[in-house]
């Protein structure tokens, strides 16, 4: 379904010649998705290929293609720096606006510590320039080559300094949206005119509408610019950078201390982290090394240190005594960053978490303590910028999981995720890592009281064998968390993509009154319907 | 069609719980603002969420205005007098049900007729307390004030500016029922959530939607909260307090800034020397007396110690915020002018004793509140201060109060104006004064995130979008309009 010739010139005169295009490879490159194999036909790796793709320069532009968008009624969708395949269209007939123009900083407010960013500027830009002011930003778990404004307003926004931070969707300050009426909303105290400090208000606060515990995924208008509140960063103003790729190393003061700390069993761990909660000593608190497998990942790390190997040293390093030693030492365990505001204050923190560890039965993994490996942990951790790690079994991998909710709940379904995988990982299903290959939060709201364990499975994108057991795992998880009476978790949201109109609507069904209230608001804001199901609506009866 | 009596009401909710004496109705037909008064057509005191709803069904039916009422008197803010005739008052108060404390998450659950006064023991049994406002009268509903986005004490802990508010139970306009945050997710009751270990912790959605904070700020107006989550903070073990005073408000905010960065202090907040003599004092020549003694400002500041090593917490913490005061040539103190740092810990840490804070100087305060950053505060003093000295107010009178919020990324900015109610002449000219004051800081980039009374006009005025945003959301969670119709721009 081709655009028509009008609306396909009225759409080019907004952007200017240069920055529309509907040349099928180009299309094609935007329909490329990672995930995509999960719930397309055949496997395919391709979402629907958008009609054309417009690359607009500013809010003024957007707003424009929003309008002539309505008045030819084509849907259309915003695309930043994409993670998982949520910003692809979904249907024929989309238009895609690719913000990778809308790429400033628009505005940094050390004292108050603000940014105000537009779409295409990515985490590890905005935490290069703040952390040059002596401030920080919240780097989400999609990491830091992806949007900060896109964790603020369209997705989740949680990372591993969330505990310090805050969640992304704590820390909007405001934001600019141009909706899908074509309508454009500043909230907060930005509507008013009197700067980005505050997003609620005035009065009954619309930020409300904005996002909730998700975004809208691209499916309810584009946000063009946003303000985000920035955090201390007590250390250079640059990443001291040292070691050899890919294991690059940063080796900060004496008040940034990197740990990984083990715990007999699990009941001890989640104990830990109340007590981490009550004691607010932590910068950074994420289960990280575990994501590559309790059996698998250690070797995988230790690998990693030496640039001379490959993952095909991986079983060489799989029977060393010693990653032997470091994988059952380690195996349930989780990464602390500590930063002190001063010596006295990391002096202190030292000594609160040795208590916590005395109580809890935990102790720091001797290994992660040495300078360099320390140092890694360090850049790794706080910079998250190696997310290419999530891929590198396969070049495939789903999370599934991921329920946040207090520790007390998150250890519920801790032996459930482990159930659910040990089958696909024994039959050479998904990569036998370990069934425990969870990672995830320690506190995914400011000040904690919150965390999750996602369940990374890995599988071959090239094989559509594995692929189609990487789905089968997806279902069987949640038919196993529906047994035990878990909801859905990740792996939910993921198949929801490939699902019928009807499928959907009944899993909708089960929460009426929130989808009734957002098809309220949709019908509201999106009269020509021009968005899509990743803002979900139940039909009217 | 509109029911002119109350035996409607009363034949659903039982009759013992509808008012219409007139002196009762008279109390709520008017409070300490300059708001117009009406007099409200009945009152009536649910005891439960079912009533809420049969209630808020009801008015839908019979097109009849509600006004939702959690506090008890005295009121400041006109939002709970009704802008409309024949308006029934939904007076919470008896829904005063703590309906569970939860120590391992710190989170406790209230119902809104809960008040300060009554849950900060109840919590201190459980080794917990609740962030609270600067003084909250003894009868100010916790819910109510969360609801409100009142500004807490402690930025550092303040992640939202709607903090430590978490999940509600709310009937919306229209009558339905829904659970926000974590609480409205997979397991439909309390119970389930407790038995799978969940505590309404998280805010969010459900969904895609954050419903919490379309019914904050909202003046009662969007939908009546039943019941609310609060995240509490830990009881310290050891807690002091510092003042630091100053001459001059721009070195106090340099520092306050320095302080802020590095999250140091817990209580934090700075208050002119009237407004420090009127938390302190209980009458009219005391608070002169005092006003006159102690610096022009001062940065009030509580460091808590709260579970491991707390001792050392607060001392490492005290000698890190001195280092850094005495680089802006100012002093940490234990006392200033006689006033004690313990003096003042023991009476923000509680509500304000009776007569509240406010009226104790002369029997009467109007007040003019917005959100700013730091560094603009000295200029909105100024405006402030110039439009009192054009109208002939006296700047001595006038109590300033600077709250930072967020974490320090903006802060709520108070002027206090007291008068005698008696006295038609100052009644007169703090009229005035509130009106010429508001329009000039609004002028001026002034943020009224609340919009209370007069303010509603001059900010919806300038926000167009966002009323029209406002105006469409009210239009789907209260399509007939029966939630203190009148208020904001509705």
């Amino acid at each position: 379904m081709a655009l028509s010739r009008d609306a396909y010139r009225a759409l080019g005169d907004i952007v200017g010649p240069g920055y529309i295009s509907e040349d099928p490879a180009v299309m094609d490159s935007y329909a490329y998705q990672w995930l995509a194999e999960t719930v397309r036909p055949n496997h395919s790796k391709f979402m629907p290929r958008p009609e054309a793709a417009l690359l607009p320069a500013s809010t003024k532009e957007v707003q424009a293609i929003v309008r002539t968008c309505n008045k030819y009624k084509i849907k259309f969708k915003a695309y930043s720096t994409g993670w998982y395949f949520y910003g692809a269209p979904f249907s024929e007939g989309v238009i895609q606006m690719d913000m990778r123009r809308m790429d400033h900083i628009v505005e940094i407010d050390e004292k108050n510590m603000v940014a105000v960013i537009e779409p295409y500027v990515i985490a590890g830009v905005l935490q290069a320039e703040v952390m040059k002011r002596g401030l920080n930003c919240t780097v989400t778990g999609a990491g830091a080559s992806c949007s900060t404004l896109v964790g603020a307003t369209c997705y989740h926004g949680s990372g591993g300094t969330s505990i310090y931070t805050g969640e992304l969707r704590e820390n909007l300050l405001g934001a600019e949206w141009v909706m899908p009426n074509g309508e454009i909303l500043r909230t907060g105290s930005v509507g008013s005119g009197c700067g980005w400090f505050c997003a609620e208000g005035p009065g009954p606060s619309m930020r409300g509408i904005v996002r909730g515990a998700l975004g809208a995924r691209g499916g309810l208008g584009v946000y063009t610019k946003c303000a985000v509140k920035l955090s201390p960063w007590p250390g250079p103003t640059e990443f001291p950078i040292e070691g050899t790729v890919p294991a690059y190393r940063s080796p900060l003061p004496k008040n940034f201390r990197a740990y990984t700390v083990a715990f007999k069993d699990w009941g001890s761990l989640f104990e830990a982290y109340y007590r981490l909660y009550d004691n607010e000593i932590c910068y950074y608190a994420h289960r990280q090394w575990t994501m590559l497998g309790a059996d698998l990942g250690p070797a995988f790390w230790m690998l990693y240190q030496d640039p001379t190997k490959s993952l095909d040293d991986i079983q060489e390093f799989v029977r060393k005594r010693e990653v032997k030693e470091l994988t059952e030492e380690m195996r349930r365990s989780f990464q602390l960053v500590l930063v002190g505001m001063s010596q006295r204050d990391i002096a202190y923190k030292e000594k609160v978490l040795d208590r916590i560890l005395e109580e809890t039965g935990g102790w720091k993994v001797k290994k992660w303590l040495e300078p360099e490996m320390e140092q890694f942990s360090l850049l790794y951790l706080l910079r998250l910028g190696r997310k290419n790690l999530n891929f590198v079994y396969t070049g495939g991998w789903v999370g599934n999981f991921m329920q946040s909710g207090t520790p007390d709940f998150v250890k519920k379904y801790e032996p459930i995720a482990e159930d659910a995988t040990e089958e696909y990982q024994e039959k050479g299903l998904l990569v036998d890592c370990g069934s425990d290959s969870m990672m995830g939060c320690v506190g995914s709201i400011g000040g904690g009281g919150q965390c999750g364990l996602e369940q990374f499975g890995f599988y071959d994108v090239a094989d559509k064998a594995s692929t189609a057991a990487a789905v089968e795992w997806m279902k069987h998880c949640i038919q196993e968390e529906a047994r035990r009476n878990i909801p859905p978790g990740k792996e939910g949201m993921y198949l929801a993509v490939g699902k019928t109109h009807a499928e959907l609507q009944r899993d909708l069904a089960k929460q009426p009154l929130t989808h009734t209230w957002q098809r309220k608001i949709k019908q509201a804001l999106d009269p020509n319907n021009l968005g899509d199901r990743m803002y979900p609506t139940l039909d009217e009866k | 069609m509109k029911v002119k009596t109350s035996a409607g009401l009363a034949d659903i909710i039982g009759k013992q719980k509808v008012i219409d004496k007139a002196q009762v109705l008279d109390r709520y037909s008017r409070d300490n603002s300059f708001t117009p008064s009406m007099r409200p057509r009945l009152v009536v005191q649910p005891r439960n969420a079912d009533d809420v709803q049969k209630i808020v069904m009801w008015a839908n039916q019979t097109r009849t205005p509600l006004v939702p009422v959690s506090s008890g008197e005295p009121h400041f803010r006109g939002d709970t007098v009704p802008s409309v005739p024949e308006a029934v008052i939904v007076d919470l108060h008896r829904m005063n049900k703590i309906i569970r404390i939860d120590r391992r998450n710190r989170m406790v659950v209230i119902e809104p007729g809960v008040t300060y006064t009554q849950v900060q023991p109840a919590l201190a049994e459980q080794g917990l307390r609740l962030s609270m406002p600067l003084l909250p009268r003894q009868s100010k509903s916790v819910l109510a004030s969360l609801l409100e986005r009142e500004p807490r004490l402690e930025p550092k802990y303040s992640y939202t500016l709607p903090e430590p508010l978490r999940c509600l139970e709310v009937v919306w306009g229209n009558g339905e029922i829904q659970r926000t945050g974590e609480a409205g997710g997979y397991y439909p009751t309390l119970e389930q959530q407790w038995k799978m270990g969940l505590a309404q912790v998280f805010s969010g959605g459900p969904g895609q939607v954050d419903y919490y904070r379309l019914v904050s700020g909202a003046q009662g107006s969007m939908g009546i909260a039943t019941w609310a989550s609060v995240k509490c903070e830990i009881l310290p073990g050891v807690h002091r307090f510092f003042l630091i005073p100053s001459d001059d408000l721009k070195d106090l905010i340099e520092c306050a800034y320095r302080l802020l960065r590095v999250r140091l202090g817990d209580e934090f907040l700075v208050l002119n020397s009237v407004n420090l003599a009127a938390i302190l004092s209980r009458e009219a020549d005391g608070i002169r007396a005092l006003r006159d003694k102690v610096a022009p400002w001062v940065l009030i500041m509580g460091i808590a110690g709260r579970d491991l090593f707390p001792e050392e917490r607060v001392d490492f913490q005290e000698k890190d915020t001195r280092d850094i005061v005495q680089q802006f040539a100012l002093k940490l103190l234990p006392a200033v002018s006689g006033v004690r740092g313990g003096q003042v810990m023991s009476t923000i840490l509680n509500p304000s004793s009776v007569p509240y804070w406010k009226l104790a100087y002369k029997g009467g305060c109007q007040d003019i509140f917005f959100m700013t950053t730091l560094d603009k505060i000295p200029e909105f003093v100024n405006t402030v201060f110039a439009g009192a000295n054009a109208l002939q107010y006296p700047v001595s009178d006038i109590g300033t109060y600077l709250q930072p919020q967020h974490q320090g990324t903006s802060c709520h900015c108070e002027f206090n104006l007291p008068y005698d109610p008696g006295n038609k002449i100052e009644v007169g000219r703090v009229r005035e004064l509130l009106q010429t004051c508001s329009e000039a800081l609004i002028k001026q980039g002034a943020y009224f995130s609340r919009p209370y009374g007069i303010w509603a006009d001059m900010v919806y005025n300038r926000d167009a979008a966002n009323k029209e945003m406002i105006k469409t959301v009210k239009g789907i969670f209260d399509p007939n309009n029966v939630l203190n119709p009148g208020k904001l721009c509705f």
